[in-house]
């Protein structure tokens, strides 16, 4: 039994220690209730791509003075969107912002249980979230033209728009969840001293000997197989007969997304030819070797491959890109709410597709096309600064001898008049960045996109994946074997003669 | 004296709970995934998956590779520089001990892109050396966690022994062969398994340096980006089962030493 005075002391150390871990949680609920006038304060919780949104403190020149006005970003988007928030709904916002680095590290993070309200995946990603039920539908009030608030359906480029109306997953459209935000497509930068135009026009180029180990592929699954894909339909996708036929996009789409065992099969067969031939698969090195000259060609992101032919311009050394002919693959990156986080509150959904909206804006689209060097899905509509832009980075100089008419009709007209909308640029602006930033309607004929592929065809395609990345135990050489084996037999003698010494002392 | 024993156990409720909480806690969820399936059932394919896959047997084997070869690149180097800093009467000996250290105050993945760089000098394309430079860029690294236990055995080394070995007409180097070498056994031991270990996981070195190949580390992550927890937690957990039985191989080894030790 316990004594009456130790047992009083054990109790008083028990309240004692429940007194020390419960006070920081009394003193926040304290604090809670003291500014409980904040209480109509809305949390926002947005989770996008890393280095995916301006994130302000620019210097003095990098100021972009076009004739409309300056656009300069002082401070981070998400500050601004809380200040612009405040100012236009009176209502106080709060911007938890985080980022991911894959969309399947997205994915894993949402079904390991971290709740956010907006999210930025690609497309397949979104596709996959709309199969799951994961998604709050985008509300009516934010397809309405006629408030000037509204700058995602006032500015969105119609060619844009199209395609997510017109791309259904389970009979619903992609437009009703998702709100664009940056769109590219695939293709090889390469360096023209080294690399030709016709080689870096095909996915051919990864496994050309021509440049052995000289060329740095995708290290993600999806993006090495649509370009696996393409290399070995090379015949079919760029035959005139394949080409011509009226319903050539439907078949291109279908050929690229194709998963039967036997292409699967030879998609393995080509890549495990890749990974003999190429530098190296990469996840974030291929921009900065691509610069410093290790590799002479590198499958990239359109993005990233402005970023790249920026960075490189500034050591006075020239890159270009180059769009396949097979196929490039079209991708978008866009915003959906989460059922999980935005569930039934009205307040969280205003904010958040008014966080979409404040990043539609023509200025900020422009801060954040500056910061990340991507494609806003934005053209401005009424709001012609974005073409200015346009023309600011890449129009020609007055005087120039060279240039040509880039026609962009496709991506800002209503009605896609050819002509309408034209930058003057120099000539080799059209192999670059312009090229990049803004992909000719020729080459955007010939894209697909990545369609999501059900629980079946993800595991075979990782199945094959893990078979060209891993090291098969049927490869070992002889002799590796044999030197275990020699190894285990004098470890086993060894072993055998000091145990039976020990057991003899 | 019982106020004392009170406070005490107080006063390891902290570990005892950090313990629970990222040790012990993500352990069983680490064995719930890795024996069920997607719909929760127990199963032990995934075990057998693990030991009929030429995959993941051929990538144990190539990490093992890198592992071994490894700790022989780091142990051929650091036994000689641990011998010569331990023995010489340089004053300045504190000094020369430090340079080993201070790489490892500089960031990790600093350090390996610059010896891409160096190696990319020497070698003009790294691409054709995956292997060789894996094994350059892991020794770079771990190099100092095998010189450093090496060196303090052999510091602490009583030179009576050494004296009385040449008393009794041993040369040089059957002095360092009967006594110096088999003291510093423990030594060697704690650094073979601070090197092997991670040597055999530490795929970031060979992202860096442009092998294409996985290794146990990139393998776990590859499960993991594909979804697939209950495989991915089955190779952790086949890694774990090699650790232990590896420190408890290397821990017996050293007892029977220090017992040896004492005994000479």
């Amino acid at each position: 039994m316990m004594s009456e005075k130790k047992r009083r002391r054990v109790i008083s150390g028990f309240v004692c220690g429940m007194l020390a871990f419960l006070f920081p949680f009394l003193w926040l609920q304290m604090d809670a209730d003291a500014e409980s006038d904040k209480a109509k304060e809305v949390i926002l919780r947005v989770c996008n791509w890393e280095e995916y949104i301006d994130l302000g403190d620019w210097d003095e020149e990098e100021t972009i003075d076009l004739d409309s006005g300056n656009v300069i970003g002082e401070s981070s988007m998400i500050e601004d969107f809380e200040r612009w928030y405040y100012e236009t709904y009176g209502v106080r916002v709060k911007v938890e912002y985080s980022t991911f680095g894959t969309n399947e590290d997205l994915y894993n993070m949402l079904t390991l249980g971290d709740t956010y309200d907006l999210v930025c995946p690609s497309e397949y990603m979104i596709m996959k979230l709309m199969t799951e039920e994961k998604l709050v539908p985008l509300s009516e009030e934010f397809f309405d033209k006629s408030d000037k608030n509204n700058y995602y359906i006032n500015g969105v480029s119609p060619y844009i728009r199209s395609i997510f109306d017109n791309n259904e997953m389970n009979g619903k459209k992609w437009g009703d969840y998702a709100a664009g935000y940056m769109w590219g497509i695939t293709g090889i930068v390469y360096n023209p001293e080294e690399v030709s135009e016709k080689e870096a026009s095909s996915w051919k180029v990864l496994s050309n000997p021509a440049h052995r180990r000289q060329i740095t592929i995708k290290d993600n699954v999806r993006d090495s197989y649509f370009a696996a894909v393409g290399a070995i339909k090379s015949d079919l996708l760029t035959s005139e007969e394949f080409v011509s036929r009226s319903d050539y996009k439907d078949n291109l789409e279908m050929e690229m997304n194709d998963t039967a065992p036997e292409t699967i099969d030879k998609v393995q067969e080509y890549l495990q030819d890749v990974k003999d031939n190429c530098y190296s698969f990469e996840t974030d090195s291929g921009k900065a070797d691509m610069i410093t000259g290790k590799v002479v060609a590198n499958y990239q992101w359109s993005g990233d491959a402005v970023y790249t032919m920026d960075q490189a311009d500034e050591d006075d050394f020239t890159l270009a890109f180059a769009v396949p002919e097979e196929s490039t693959n079209i991708y978008f990156d866009g915003w959906v709410m989460l059922k999980d986080g935005i569930g039934k509150d009205a307040a969280k959904q205003h904010a958040a597709e008014a966080f979409v909206n404040f990043n539609s804006r023509a200025d900020n689209v422009i801060r954040n096309m500056y910061y990340i060097g991507y494609t806003s899905v934005i053209s401005g509509g009424d709001d012609g600064r974005i073409l200015e832009y346009a023309d600011w980075c890449y129009g020609a100089e007055e005087g120039e001898e060279e240039v040509t008419d880039y026609d962009l009709s496709y991506f800002f007209s209503e009605d896609e008049k050819e002509g309408e909308y034209i930058i003057t640029a120099p000539t080799e602006q059209v192999y670059r960045q312009l090229f990049a930033q803004y992909p000719t309607k020729e080459a955007i004929s010939r894209s697909s996109i990545m369609v999501c592929f059900d629980e079946e065809q993800t595991k075979a395609i990782n199945q094959m994946w893990i078979n060209v990345r891993c090291y098969n135990i049927h490869d070992i050489p002889g002799w590796v074997w044999a030197l275990v084996g020699a190894a285990g037999c004098i470890g086993a003698v060894l072993s055998i003669r000091k145990w039976k010494a020990s057991y003899r002392g | 004296m019982k106020k004392m024993k009170f406070s005490r156990k107080i006063l390891g409720i902290p570990y005892a709970a950090f313990l629970l909480l990222f040790v012990a806690a993500p352990l069983f969820v680490l064995i719930y995934y890795a024996f069920t399936n997607g719909q929760g059932q127990f199963t032990t394919a995934n075990l057998t998956g693990f030991f009929s896959d030429p995959n993941t047997l051929g990538t144990l084997l190539y990490s093992f590779g890198i592992a071994v070869v490894t700790t022989g690149v780091c142990l051929l180097l650091a036994y000689p520089t641990a011998y010569i800093l331990a023995t010489s009467r340089l004053k300045a000996k504190s000094v020369l001990v430090m340079l080993f250290i201070i790489p490892m105050w500089i960031n990790f993945s600093l350090r390996i892109t610059a010896l891409k760089e160096i190696l990319t000098w020497l070698e003009g394309n790294l691409a054709y050396h995956p292997f060789l430079n894996t094994v350059i860029g892991m020794s770079y690294d771990f190099l100092p966690f095998m010189i450093l236990p090496i060196y303090t055995t052999i510091s602490r080394l009583d030179g009576a022994l050494l004296e009385a070995a040449r008393d009794l007409g041993a040369d040089e180097a059957q002095a360092f062969l009967k006594v110096t070498l088999p003291l510093s056994l423990p030594g060697i031991i704690s650094g073979v398994s601070m090197v092997f270990l991670p040597a055999m996981t530490n795929y970031v070195v060979l992202d860096m340096l442009y092998n294409s190949t996985y290794i146990m580390g990139s393998l776990i992550g590859s499960y993991f980006a594909a979804y697939n927890w209950h495989g991915g937690s089955m190779i952790a957990l086949i890694l774990l089962a090699i650790i232990c039985l590896f420190t408890l191989f290397t821990s017996g080894m050293e007892e029977e030493n220090t017992r040896g030790g004492t005994l000479l």
